[in-house]
C-alpha cells in the first residue's frame, strides 16, 4: 500500500472512530467531556510509553483509557458532593492530570519520544510512519488497524447496546424506573470514549481529537430528527470532512490533522448556514408553541 | 392527621416516609395509603414536597427514612406493574426522536437487555398512541408539540407498559384544552379497568370533579382519605395556610 492511501485511510478510519460515539457525547451534553478526558490521559500515555515503549501498544492504549475514566469518576463524584456546581469539577480535575503529564514530557522522561507539539496537535503522517508487512508485502500503516480495532468497537458496542444507549440517553430517570442499569452502562461507554481518545491521541493530539469527536455529530444534529439518520449522517460528514482536509493537508503541504479539524469545522459552518436559509424561506409551521 | 382505616390490599403505601435536602427536612413522617382502583390527588401549596413525594416513593431521590411498598413489596420486585408520568419539562425535548419512538421507548423496560422491540412491541405503540388521540402526530419530532401534546406522548409511552399503578406528576399542568380532555379520558378509562392512579395535581379546584382519594400535603401528611370527607374545608385550610381557599368550596371571596 502507497504511503499515501495509507495516510488517507488513516484519517477515514481515525474520524469515523471518533465521530461516531460522539454522537451521544453529544446528546449527554457531555461535549467538554471529551476535552477533559483527551488532556487527561495524557500522564497515562507517558507512563504507559515508558513501560510498553511503543505508542500503539494496546496496553499503553488501556492503561492510559483508564486514566481518562479518572476524570469521568472524579468529576461525578464532585458533583455529587453539592460542593461545586456546573462544569467547575470538570474544571478542577482534568488539567491536574494534564499538568502531572506536562511536567512529565518536559522533565523526567524527556528520552521520551513524544514532545509538546505532538501532545497537542498529534501527527497522523508520523502516526502512519510504521507499516505493518506480511511476506514482504506492504499492508499499510500499523496504527490504521489499531484505529481500524477501535472503531469496530465502537460500532460493535453502539449496535449491541443500540436500544439501551437510546434511553439512557433521552431519559435516565425512565431508564432507571423500567430496570437498566444505567450507571454501568455509562461508565462502559466513557471507557470506550477513553480508548478512542487516547487511539487518535497520535494521530490528532489532545485538542484536534475532540473536533473529530464532536463536530460530525453536531453538524448532522442540525439537519436531522431521527437518531439513526443523525448516526448515518454523521458517519458520512465524518468521511467528507476526512478526505477532504486530507487532501487540502496534501495539496498545500499542511498538518493532515490541522486540515482536518479545519474541514469539518468548515463543513459546520456550510450546514449552518443553509439550514439557516432554509429556516428562513421556508413557511413556519403554527403548532410549535411550547 | 386524620386518616381513614386502609385496606389491607393497598395499592401503594408509604410509611414514616422522609426526605431531607441537606440539612431542611422537606418532607416529614408520611403515612398514607392507596387502594386499588381510584384517583388520588397529591395537593398543596407550591413547595410542599409534592413531586419530591413522588419521586421518593419511586427510589429516584434518597430517603432518609421510612418505607414505601407497592403491592406489599419494594418497587425493585414490581417495578413493571408501575408506570411514572414524569413532568414534561423533565427531558431533552430536542433530542432527535419521533413520537412513536418515544412511545416505544415504553417496551424496553418488558424487552429487558438486548431483546430490540418487534411487532408486538410496534402494535402496543400504535395503540397507545390511538388511545391519546396522538396517532396523527407519530412521525412528529418530539421538539416540535405543544406542551399538552408532549403530555399525552409521556401518557402513550406509559399505557404501553400495562401497569397496574400510574404515578402522573402533573399531567394537567400547562395544557391546553383538547389534551386535557384527552388525557382525563384516558384516566377514567383506566380507573374502569381497574388501574390505580397517583396524580400529583396543581388545581385543588377541580379535586372534587377528577379524583376519588386525595392526600394534602404540606412537608408532611395534612390528611388522606376519600376526598368526600377528607376534601374538607378545615382540611384544605390546614394544608394551603394563608391563603384564599374559599373559591374551591364554591364560595366568593369578594
Amino acid at each position: 500500500m502507497s504511503f499515501l492511501l495509507g495516510v488517507a485511510l488513516l484519517a477515514v478510519v481515525t474520524a469515523l472512530a471518533c465521530a461516531i460515539p460522539g454522537v451521544y457525547l453529544l446528546l449527554r451534553r457531555d461535549a467538554m467531556m471529551t476535552e477533559a478526558v483527551s488532556h487527561a490521559v495524557l500522564p497515562g500515555i507517558v507512563v504507559g510509553l515508558l513501560i510498553a515503549g511503543d505508542l500503539d501498544s494496546p496496553l499503553l492504549i488501556l492503561a492510559a483509557a483508564l486514566t481518562g475514566l479518572l476524570v469521568v469518576i472524579g468529576t461525578e463524584y464532585l458533583h455529587n458532593t453539592g460542593l461545586l456546581e456546573g462544569d467547575a469539577p470538570l474544571g478542577l480535575i482534568f488539567p491536574a492530570l494534564f499538568s502531572i503529564g506536562i511536567i512529565l514530557v518536559s522533565q523526567r522522561f524527556s528520552n521520551v519520544h513524544l514532545d509538546e507539539h505532538v501532545v497537542l496537535v498529534g501527527d497522523l503522517n508520523l502516526a502512519a510512519f510504521i507499516h505493518l508487512e506480511l511476506a514482504g508485502l506492504s499492508l499499510g500503516p500499523r496504527y490504521l488497524y489499531v484505529m481500524l480495532a477501535i472503531l469496530l468497537v465502537n460500532l460493535a458496542f453502539i449496535w449491541r447496546f443500540y436500544k439501551e444507549l437510546e434511553l439512557t440517553t433521552f431519559d435516565p430517570t425512565l431508564a432507571e424506573l423500567l430496570g437498566f442499569r444505567v450507571r454501568p452502562l455509562h461508565y462502559a461507554f466513557m471507557f470506550l470514549v477513553s480508548v478512542t481518545i487516547t487511539a487518535a491521541f497520535y494521530a490528532a493530539g489532545s485538542i484536534l481529537s475532540v473536533a473529530l469527536m464532536i463536530v460530525p455529530a453536531a453538524t448532522a444534529r442540525l439537519v436531522t430528527k431521527r437518531l439513526v439518520h443523525l448516526l448515518a449522517l454523521t458517519a458520512v460528514i465524518a468521511v467528507l470532512g476526512a478526505v477532504a482536509g486530507f487532501a487540502a493537508a496534501y495539496a498545500l503541504d499542511a498538518a493532515t490533522s490541522g486540515m482536518m479539524a479545519f474541514s469539518f469545522g468548515l463543513i459546520f459552518v456550510l450546514v449552518f448556514a443553509g439550514e439557516r436559509a432554509w429556516a428562513a424561506l421556508r413557511p413556519r409551521r403554527a403548532s410549535r408553541v411550547g | 392527621m386524620i386518616t381513614t382505616t386502609l385496606p389491607c390490599d393497598a395499592v401503594c403505601e408509604a410509611r414514616c416516609l422522609s426526605v431531607a435536602y441537606r440539612e431542611a427536612l422537606v418532607l416529614k413522617d408520611v403515612d398514607f395509603s392507596v387502594p386499588p382502583g381510584v384517583i388520588m390527588a397529591i395537593v398543596g401549596p407550591n413547595g410542599a414536597g409534592k413531586s419530591t413525594l413522588m419521586k421518593a416513593m419511586l427510589g429516584l431521590i434518597p430517603t432518609t427514612n421510612g418505607s414505601v411498598r407497592f403491592f406489599g413489596r419494594p418497587f425493585q420486585e414490581v417495578r413493571s406493574r408501575i408506570g411514572y408520568i414524569p413532568q414534561h419539562a423533565s427531558v431533552d425535548w430536542d433530542f432527535p426522536t419521533t413520537v412513536f419512538d418515544a412511545v416505544l421507548m415504553g417496551t424496553y423496560g418488558s424487552l429487558g437487555w438486548f431483546r430490540r422491540p418487534g411487532k408486538h412491541e410496534r402494535q402496543l405503540s400504535w395503540a397507545a398512541l390511538e388511545q391519546t388521540g396522538m396517532a396523527h402526530l407519530a412521525r412528529r419530532q418530539i421538539g416540535e408539540l405543544s406542551g399538552g401534546e408532549r403530555q399525552r406522548t409521556f401518557l402513550a409511552r406509559a399505557l404501553v407498559q400495562d401497569a397496574d399503578l400510574y404515578l402522573m406528576d402533573e399531567p394537567l399542568q400547562g395544557v391546553d384544552a383538547l389534551s386535557k380532555h384527552a388525557i382525563l379520558a384516558v384516566m377514567r378509562g383506566l380507573r374502569q379497568r381497574g388501574k390505580t392512579l397517583v396524580m400529583v395535581h396543581h388545581d385543588p379546584s377541580t379535586v372534587r370533579q377528577l379524583c376519588d382519594w386525595v392526600t394534602l400535603v404540606n412537608k408532611g401528611v395534612v390528611a388522606t382519605g376519600p376526598v368526600e370527607d377528607t376534601f374538607s374545608e378545615s382540611n384544605v385550610r390546614r394544608a394551603y395556610a394563608h391563603m384564599p381557599t374559599e373559591e374551591w368550596f364554591g364560595k366568593a371571596t369578594a
